[in-house]
């Protein structure tokens, strides 16, 4: 029997990895809700950008938060309408398993429908404070850095802003209609390293500050050089 | 400006409970002090020079390098653009200090930025003061005077200015019909509202909304202030400068200085509210609040604010607020004039939590300041607070006098729950509610409205 020697993982892409970044402006719509029932049916009218902005753009938001916030629809529910048990299902709905907002949409939808058939009396109780549907206005913007080399993608992730890892890392399964994102797909198409960008796509983000995200695939990453 | 050398007293030689006017104009403090052994410190008794404008490159070691080069990377995308800024007055309120550090920023970054500022004589600004509260609520019956009045001196100033920029943004009520001046469609205008529009008197309301629907967009400060227009609106929270006089960091020994000579016992809990003698911001509740909590956990309350010397209602506020405070030798009423910037953030960089138990509010930037500071704040659910305090994650929202005593009880108590509150309050201003980020909004709106990139 001969043992075959793994080949070399390729370090360098011909490709490069850009890292570019994302800046929004809140834009306030015209839906808000004083109670579960204009609540439902504001999710059903407003743009995509308010779903997008109340649930992939609030972790950006409020990404030094680590354990307790999961999108602002469950924490008004909480907060404002007092029903627990809504807002735990609402913040159960993990953004990463959603490539269009059309498919979240429909997911808060059910919640809140199954809800109210089963809880009818919750539905016109005023709530404490209003939710206004707002809706993000973005603008990719480049950065300084682009990788061609591992320990250039290293590098870069130290570098950027949170904003950026965002960008790549939680917003672009939107762009890719994939369950993946940037850095595993440029890892995994460019480099070759499959393993490394299996692993990035199980970081739980809604367990860990993105300070902590951009820890986390650093030290994949940096194990994919030894 | 150098720190101002204060006197100082030990803390034993301290009245307590006494009302120490700081405005050295008018000294007589509204209650008769029991001893007059609290010394004066000696403030300025005029409002110190303003501080230099700072460059972007001062917040770099604030808010990191990435962020500073996302706002010349945006910039880049507004190269040759021009911007003009106009409000109705040059000095004094938040608009003019926000635009005095602004303005120099974006020219900074190559986006040529022009701010005029409106004229017109007393009874302009009369009908435009009257306006102002009746866009938040109050009764005004509006006359054809005022109305005519509002309108001639908006015509004059839109004969007197030039509107060539790609961009206009028009601050506030009082210039909102220089839009009429609008001719060429390629230009955007825009209307910054820094007031609550929630609850307007209808009058004057249905006369400025068809000037206000003429303008490509408006921007509101919290959501909760805007009405149903047919134009975009854009949300642009109110943001703090963490290079100012109220907000940079201090020297220990300044903070200490200035809580020797105010009589704060920095080796007990202090519990500080900074806010005008105003019945919106119930100090007197405060008080209550902070009685209660008291019987559980020792502390002192520190009421820090003005408005007594200027302003009638202030200082029966005031009166009501020492009265309700009697001779409590934890409770130490403070009244300064608006320009002890430092001292105010030496007493809220010295409290242990910090309460604005707000029950009318507009966003509440002494709320902005106490989070930027790290402390634990509770504060009334009102206005724009909500948008800073995110309940339980980066402090505390109360609804009344009770609310407010289990919350000083609970985070005096829990001093790990309450740093972890800080610390979140700390990094949810740093993302929102900075300079920076204000600038960043600016060049986002430039850019989504003049369709220079977006996706």
């Amino acid at each position: 029997m001969t043992t075959a020697t793994a080949p070399a993982l390729p370090r360098t892409s011909v490709k490069p990895f850009y890292f570019n970044t994302s800046a929004h402006l809140l834009r306030i719509t015209r839906q808000k809700a004083n109670t579960l029932a204009e609540f439902l049916d504001a999710l059903r009218e407003c743009p995509d950008g308010s779903i997008f902005e109340h649930t992939f753009r609030t972790l950006e938001e409020h990404h030094f938060i680590g354990e307790g916030f999961s999108n602002d629809f469950a924490h008004w529910v909480l907060s404002s309408c007092n029903e627990p048990s809504l807002a735990e299902g609402l913040a159960s709905v993990d953004v990463r398993e959603f490539t269009s907002v059309a498919d979240l949409r429909d997911r808060f939808i059910q919640i809140v429908q199954i809800f109210l058939q089963r809880s009818a009396e919750a539905a016109t109780r005023a709530s404490r404070e209003t939710f206004y549907f707002c809706a993000a206005d973005a603008v990719v913007i480049p950065t300084n850095f682009v990788a061609r080399t591992l320990h250039e993608f290293s590098e870069g992730l130290r570098g950027v802003s949170v904003h950026c890892i965002h960008h790549h890392f939680i917003e672009a399964r939107l762009r890719l209609k994939l369950m993946s994102n940037d850095f595993s797909q440029w890892l995994h198409e460019d480099l070759g390293l499959t393993e490394a960008a299996r692993r990035l796509n199980r970081i739980d983000i809604y367990t860990a500050t993105l300070d902590d995200v951009r820890e986390q695939i650093i030290r994949i990453v940096e194990r994919a050089l030894i | 400006m150098e720190p101002m050398e204060l006197q100082t007293a030990p803390v034993s030689e301290m009245a307590t409970s006494e009302v120490v006017s700081h405005s050295n104009a008018v000294s007589t403090p509204i209650a008769p002090l029991r001893e007059e052994r609290r010394r004066k410190p000696r403030t300025w008794e005029t409002p110190p020079a303003p501080v230099p404008a700072p460059h972007l490159d001062d917040y770099k070691s604030i808010v990191g390098l990435p962020v500073i080069d996302e706002l010349r990377f945006l910039a880049n995308g507004l190269k040759g653009k021009t911007l003009k800024m106009v409000n109705s007055t040059a000095v004094g309120g938040g608009v003019a200090e926000m635009l005095n550090q602004l303005v120099p920023l974006l020219n900074e970054l190559d986006l040529r930025t022009k701010w005029d500022v409106i004229t017109g004589g007393n009874d302009f600004f009369e009908v435009t003061k009257a306006f102002h509260n009746a866009l938040q609520g109050s009764d005004y019956k509006l006359t054809p005077q005022a109305r005519d009045i509002f309108l001639i001196h908006n015509e004059q100033n839109r004969k007197r200015m030039e509107f060539s920029e790609d961009v206009v943004v028009i601050h506030d009520p009082q210039p909102a019909a220089l839009v009429r001046g609008r001719e060429d469609s390629s230009r955007r205008w825009i209307w910054r509202c820094h007031i609550d529009l929630s609850n307007p008197n209808p009058d004057v309301w249905g006369f400025l909304r068809p000037f206000i629907e003429q303008y490509d967009a408006a921007i509101f400060s919290s959501q909760s202030f805007t009405r149903q227009l047919a134009i975009p609106q854009y949300l642009f929270y109110p943001c703090i400068d963490p290079l100012s006089e109220k907000n940079k960091d201090l020297d220990d020994s300044f903070v200490q200085q200035v809580c020797d000579e105010f009589g704060v016992d920095r080796s007990r809990p202090i519990v500080t509210q900074v806010s005008r003698f105003d019945r919106a911001k119930d100090p007197v509740g405060v008080v209550a609040a902070f009685k209660q909590a008291r019987k559980y956990v020792d502390c002192q309350l520190v009421l820090a604010g003005g408005g007594a010397t200027d302003d009638p209602e202030g200082a029966t506020v005031l009166k009501e607020v020492t009265e309700s405070a009697g001779e409590d030798p934890d409770i130490i009423i403070l009244d300064l004039p608006p320009w002890c910037a430092l001292e105010i953030n030496a007493l809220q960089r010295a409290s242990t939590i910090i309460v604005q138990k707000s029950i009318r509010e507009g966003f509440g930037l002494t709320v902005t300041e106490a989070l930027w500071k790290g402390k634990p704040t509770i504060a009334g659910a009102v206005g724009g607070i909500p948008n800073q305090i995110i309940h339980k994650l980066t402090g505390a929202l109360v609804h009344s006098v009770e609310g407010c005593a289990y919350q000083m009880r609970y985070l005096l108590t829990h001093p790990q729950f309450a740093k972890e509150l800080g610390e979140n309050g700390r990094k949810h201003v740093k993302e929102n509610f900075l300079m920076t980020t204000n600038v960043r909004r600016w060049l986002l709106l430039c850019r989504i409205l003049l369709g220079s990139g977006t996706n």
